[in-house]
């Protein structure tokens, strides 16, 4: 009981410093999700386009994931110094392997049929992906950046080592104070909370996406 | 390739959004000031103070980067450029880290090389001691000092064949200045049990130690009640903490050195072990301690009238 009063204490007189930091590690996380998806949507498109690089590139995707995060994040700080950049860098890394494979995957289910109509139809590579794969394939997609999303949101919490702030900041200060489990909860708490949160998001955007549902009634 | 102009779009919008850096993050703009600290509560605090009063005095921002594993990732960052200035860093600890030199026991002759090292192979400027140190010292309950009337190290040695020892795993085998130099300057414990540091303050003020080795800014000393005693034989190595500035932000913002002269000397080791008392026994924010030392100090505006 005396550390939840505590924990409540040091909640509402610090509300404004957790807020930053968990905005700051917020944005870590949606930023190396979003630049690993620049690289990895358009890769997974063209490993599924040309099977034979699949193997390779998901292959070097979980030698990556193999990989303890604070070592990765540690070698990438020698290289990029101290700061968010190196956090956004490493969770890159990680993201990569989800969203590639999710991508690969989707493209790969989009059934053979419908493709063919459309290029039956006339419609140029481009036109097909654009709106006949693409489309089919975006739910599946978005269940990658979803786990990507969801990593990333755990992996930004050791950032703090390599001096990038956000909530594992407030944890490590916790492990330092006599009776810091107060402080540890604060930090811990809303990373968690964040991680949640954003995985329902995403889960919601990923079921409005579901193409399933307004395409069957014209399939049928 | 085709696909790739699809995601066009979004990759034009995010190439322009994150053109020189990421939104929202700290940005490292040229006006914004780095300042590291440790991923200790005084290390931060003393930041927080330095960064409150540059903020207040300059036009720069500043950006706090905490929690860095050492003193060699701070002097790392800070000949990397990551970092413009360093909090606290400590005279023994950079003579034998950054410098790579012998350690020196006398605080003012190691002051002098540091600053004179610092500036010659590094171009930054060791400022002035804040005043305190945060060194390996050798504490007793104040009740056992004042029943026997010690003030120094050396005042032990007519008891020491009785007395526990209570000292951090690490430093029993440390070469120079671990116990087989402390043997040699002074004299041998009863009995020595090497534990885990955060645990020696708790075992003296219990009973279960009759002497330990603390850390002498640690706010546990002043928790538990315990009393510092005088190094006489100087045989520790002297910790005394200073910030650290990279001479290109000290030309662009000269008042950083006026703000690091009026702090000089202005923090003995009491009024960091309150603070860090505050921290880490207390739980509160670093910054909030800063600012209220800051505060009840008049934002040491008062030294300046008399400096200059």
């Amino acid at each position: 009981m005396d550390t939840l009063d505590q924990f409540i204490n040091y909640f509402s007189q610090n509300s404004g410093y957790i807020w930053v930091q968990f905005y700051r590690h917020f944005l870590m996380a949606v930023y190396g999700v979003l630049f690993a998806a620049i690289i990895s949507i358009p890769l997974g498109i063209l490993i599924a386009k040309y099977g034979k690089l699949s193997s390779w590139v998901l292959a070097l995707g979980s030698i990556i994931q193999t990989i303890p995060a604070l070592g990765a994040m540690a070698v990438i700080m020698i290289v990029m110094g101290l700061g968010t950049n190196t956090v956004i860098v490493t969770l890159m890394l990680y993201s990569i392997l989800p969203i590639t494979q999710n991508t690969y995957v989707g493209m790969k289910d989009v059934d053979k049929t419908v493709v063919e109509s459309g290029f039956a139809s006339g419609m140029t590579r481009f036109q097909l992906l654009r709106m006949v794969e693409l489309p089919l394939a975006v739910s599946v997609i978005m269940a990658g950046l979803r786990t990507a999303l969801v990593i990333g949101i755990g992996i930004a919490a050791i950032g703090a080592f390599v001096g990038a702030g956000g909530l594992g900041a407030i944890i490590l200060t916790g492990t330092n104070a006599t009776d810091g489990t107060p402080i540890i909860l604060a930090g811990a708490i809303p990373t968690a909370l964040m991680a949640i949160i954003a995985d329902l998001i995403m889960g919601w955007i990923e079921r409005k996406l579901q193409p399933v549902k307004s395409s069957k009634p014209r399939t049928a | 390739m085709k696909k790739t102009l699809y995601k066009g779009r979004i990759i034009l919008l995010l190439v322009l959004l994150t053109g020189c850096s990421l939104p929202g993050l700290a940005s490292t703009t040229k006006d914004t000031i780095e300042i590291g600290a440790l991923g200790t509560s005084e290390s931060q605090i003393i930041a927080e103070i330095l960064s409150i009063m540059i903020e207040r005095e300059t036009d720069a921002d500043t950006d706090l980067v905490t929690h860095l594993g050492s003193s060699i990732v701070q002097h790392q960052g800070m000949t990397r450029g990551d970092l413009d200035i360093t909090s606290t860093r400590y005279t023994g600890t950079d003579l034998s880290g950054a410098l790579g030199m012998d350690p020196i026991t006398d605080s003012d002759k190691a002051l002098n090389i540091v600053e004179r090292e610092f500036q010659e192979r590094f171009d930054q400027t060791w400022a002035n001691t804040y005043g305190f140190e945060n060194s390996y010292s050798v504490a007793v309950t104040k009740e056992f000092a004042e029943k026997n009337n010690i003030e120094t190290v050396s005042d032990l040695e007519p008891y020491a064949d009785e007395l526990r020892f209570g000292v951090d795993n690490a430093w029993i085998n440390r070469e120079g200045d671990g116990y087989d130099g402390f043997q040699e300057t002074y004299f041998s414990f009863g009995e020595v049990y090497p534990m885990n540091v955060g645990l020696v303050y708790q075992a003296a003020a219990s009973g279960y130690m009759d002497v330990v080795l603390a850390y002498s800014s640690d706010g546990r000393i002043k928790e538990f009640d315990l009393k510092v005693l005088e190094d006489d034989g100087r045989f520790f190595p002297p910790y005394d903490a200073s910030p650290v500035i990279a001479n290109e932000v000290l030309e662009k913002y000269p008042e950083i050195k006026d703000i690091t002269e009026r702090l000089a000397g202005q923090i003995s080791t009491e009024n960091m072990q309150e603070l860090n008392y505050n921290a880490d026994v207390e739980l509160m924010n670093p910054r909030k301690v800063a600012i209220q030392f800051l505060e009840n100090h008049n934002y040491f505006e008062d030294i300046e009238k008399g400096g200059n």
